[in-house]
């Protein structure tokens, strides 16, 4: 498998959150945004509220209609983003490389962490659960060869849905779907597709250039039909500047003892170290990650009260996250990561002390 | 056991033991307060521990049934703050598992924690109990315990070093970022050095029991130190371990040392470390006859301010975590502070001019 891109997505975030913070609103329909009284909207509808055909956009005047007894309830960003940085860092220091594209969504590159779309899935399932372990969110993924595919399969089985299309298989997947589901196409194009007689996207990846240029002008044509066919180099990309470094390798053979996990944690924390001091940047924690041969992920952190960037520091600190790790759970392990993470332009000196 | 108090009186006591519990220790009896009633002659106590710390705090009460009870400590101080009446009742429930109160036309049932699980508090030998100076030993601790370290990793930092000696009390604190020290000069008969690092909570929690006169209580053994005021006992457990040889890591020498008015160097450091944020080093720029302070953190903003200092030299700018630095300000005393320097990359001392303190502190690299 070559590129591996999963699409991650907080299922009904901010109700979620309410409930999370109000469990006497779980198992109800929970519609949060604006008031019925007023011209407010639905942000976002739990399931519950779902069922009554709510949903979000949708005028909460008419939401009420629809289900008298929903408990409405006003939308405090606040509290949304501070649920949302918990995702984010647990994710962030789970997988390879992630991209938060907005509050309750975003992409990880998983290329090298997994080999097939049966390991995708594992990983995914795994990643699911600690997530909604460690901040009781539940989200669903989608994963593919690209953002594209990886964002319409992550909406496939939501709530709490994984759906892995393997690579080869986009163009099968994405065809039988409406096209308006394509990222990009808006009511008004969709409009324009379905007067032309194009239904789903299957309809648009056979078009050729000839009729694509009628329908839409310019560059915009080839690269919607690129994206109907699954092919959207994209890239995931973090966010400004680099806000982790981090090492990890996967190893033929499993590793047997916590001696040889130390080891390796130690040696990875010197190269992490002269990646950081290329950077001439500090780091403020540590997060040692560890994948089980049944592909369990275990990550720790440690923080540190100012920032460092010396390797004796990374290793103090790593090892004292490897063997939290190592107490929860025992070797053998198929794969040992350390990074940093919360990097900051300074470095703050110590004392040297034994 | 059935006792009669003052609500007030038993709502500030209760107040006092409970700093003492805690609701995250491994056992459920830490929450806990055990109430001792032995007689109407002798004062009765309350007790709480959470296993590195416990307090043992007098209470008079009258005694109509001797006994004792385990009451969670969190509910019955909101039950017996909230009282109107100013006498209160407490009587446990003879089958155990209940201590009823009543004030007024209030009965309140609380359920308790089983006395028999209530871990045995340390004793106290009164042979080895001396006594040190409230004030001196109050404000030695309070010079130095913002410097302890809150990383569990290394728990001889989480603590000071409390040095008794005869005519000297000592205490250093460090993070490894900066560096306490604090020494006074005792006027107490000390009967045998002590040496020993006390956990900064405990320290904490002695100086907020010691806001009344008189003198404090010492007696320590291997492994824990008690602290007596005013009848109230704390005891804590030692840290143990080698605290650092915090005299040598003060530089022998330096190359600059620079006097400023400490009102206004805090000043200048208050408003322009609004904008050290985000672990961004305030910048401490010394040049011919000045100091100026800056600061920026992108996206934010910056700040500078310069004040005239008594500086002669190569010019040079060196970076400190704002909080650390105001912290050695802050707890410096005099009008004036000293700083001691060597370069941008060694320790800097912080000394006030009218006692004997010390605060050394490690800079920020700055990476222009």
């Amino acid at each position: 498998m070559g590129r591996v891109v999963a699409h991650l997505d907080l299922d009904a975030f901010f109700a979620a959150v309410e409930v999370l913070e109000h469990p006497d609103l779980a198992g109800l329909p929970v519609v949060v945004g604006g008031s019925p009284d007023g011209r407010g909207v639905v942000a976002t509808a739990s399931y519950e509220a779902r069922a009554f055909g709510i949903h979000s956009a949708m005028s909460a005047a008419e939401a009420r209609r629809r289900c008298p007894t929903a408990r409405f309830v006003r939308p405090d960003h606040g509290l949304y983003s501070r649920h949302s940085r918990r995702v984010w860092t647990l994710v962030e220091a789970s997988v390879p490389l992630a991209e938060q594209v907005g509050i309750d969504e975003g992409y990880l590159d998983l290329t090298g962490a997994v080999a097939t779309a049966g390991d995708a899935d594992r990983y995914l399932r795994a990643l699911q659960q600690r997530i909604l372990a460690e901040t009781g969110l539940s989200a669903s993924f989608g994963c593919g060869t690209s953002k594209v595919v990886a964002k319409i399969a992550s909406d496939r089985e939501k709530p709490r849905g994984v759906t892995v299309v393997a690579a080869g298989r986009e163009a099968t997947f994405l065809a039988p779907l409406r096209l308006r589901v394509l990222p990009g196409i808006g009511p008004k194009t969709d409009e324009r597709f379905q007067a032309a007689g194009l239904a789903t996207i299957g309809d648009l990846a056979a078009l050729d250039d000839a009729a694509l240029a009628r329908l839409v002008a310019g560059a915009v044509g080839p690269e919607l039909r690129d994206r109907a066919r699954g092919i959207d180099p994209r890239p995931v990309t973090l966010p400004g500047r680099a806000q982790s470094v981090s090492v990890e390798e996967t190893f033929e053979r499993d590793i047997a003892t916590a001696g040889e996990v130390r080891e390796i944690v130690l040696r990875m924390a010197d190269d992490v170290a002269e990646r950081l001091a290329r950077d001439a940047r500090g780091a403020q924690a540590v997060t040692v990650k560890l994948r089980y041969p049944d592909f369990a992920i275990a990550t720790r952190s440690q923080s540190a009260a100012a920032p460092f960037s010396g390797p004796e520091e990374i290793a103090r600190l790593a090892l004292l996250a490897v063997d939290r790790a190592l107490a929860a759970r025992r070797p053998p392990v198929r794969l040992v990561g350390v990074g940093v993470a919360r990097l900051v332009d300074a470095e703050q000196l110590r004392l040297p002390l034994p | 056991m059935k006792i009669h108090c003052s609500t007030e009186h038993l709502a500030e006591r209760l107040a006092t033991a409970a700093r003492a519990t805690s609701t995250r220790a491994s056992i459920q009896v830490a929450a806990g307060v055990r109430i001792t009633a032995t007689s109407s002659e002798e004062p009765g106590e309350l007790a709480a521990t959470d296993l590195e710390l416990s307090l043992r705090v007098p209470i008079e009460f009258e005694v109509e049934q001797p006994g004792s009870a385990v009451v969670p400590a969190r509910l019955a101080q909101e039950v017996v703050r909230s009282l109107r009446s100013d006498r209160v009742t407490l009587e446990a429930d003879p089958a155990g598992g209940r201590v009823q109160i009543t004030a007024g036309t209030g009965v309140y049932g609380i359920h308790t924690h089983p006395v028999d699980d209530f871990p045995k508090l340390p004793e106290i030998d009164p042979e080895r109990v001396f006594e040190v100076d409230r004030a001196a030993f109050t404000a030695t601790v309070e010079r130095v315990i913002r410097a302890t370290s809150k990383d569990e990793s290394r728990p001889v930092l989480t603590g000071a070093l409390l040095q008794i000696e005869p005519g000297r009390l000592t205490m250093a604190a460090t993070d490894s970022y900066r560096l306490a020290v604090k020494e006074t000069v005792l006027t107490d008969e000390v009967p045998e050095p002590i040496e020993a690092i006390i956990p900064a909570r405990a320290l904490a929690e002695v100086t907020r029991l010691a806001t009344g006169s008189g003198p404090i209580s010492v007696s320590a053994d291997r492994n824990q130190i008690a602290f007596g005021v005013d009848g109230v006992w704390l005891t804590a457990r030692r840290i143990e371990g080698q605290f650092p040889n915090f005299r040598s890591l003060r530089p022998e020498g330096f190359e600059h040392e620079v006097r400023l008015p400490r009102g206004e160097l805090a000043d200048v450091v208050r408003r322009v470390g609004v904008f050290a944020r985000h672990n961004a080093p305030l910048r401490l720029g010394f040049s011919n006859g000045e100091v100026s302070i800056s600061a920026q953190t992108p996206d934010v903003g910056e700040a500078r301010e310069t004040i005239p200092a008594p500086f002669g030299g190569e010019p040079f700018e060196i970076g400190f975590n704002v909080d650390f630095l105001r912290d050695g300000i802050d707890t410096a005393s005099g009008d004036e502070i000293v700083f001691q320097l060597i370069s941008p990359l060694r320790p800097a001392v912080v000394t006030g001019t009218e006692d004997d303190f010390w605060y050394l502190i490690m800079p920020i690299r700055l990476s222009t």
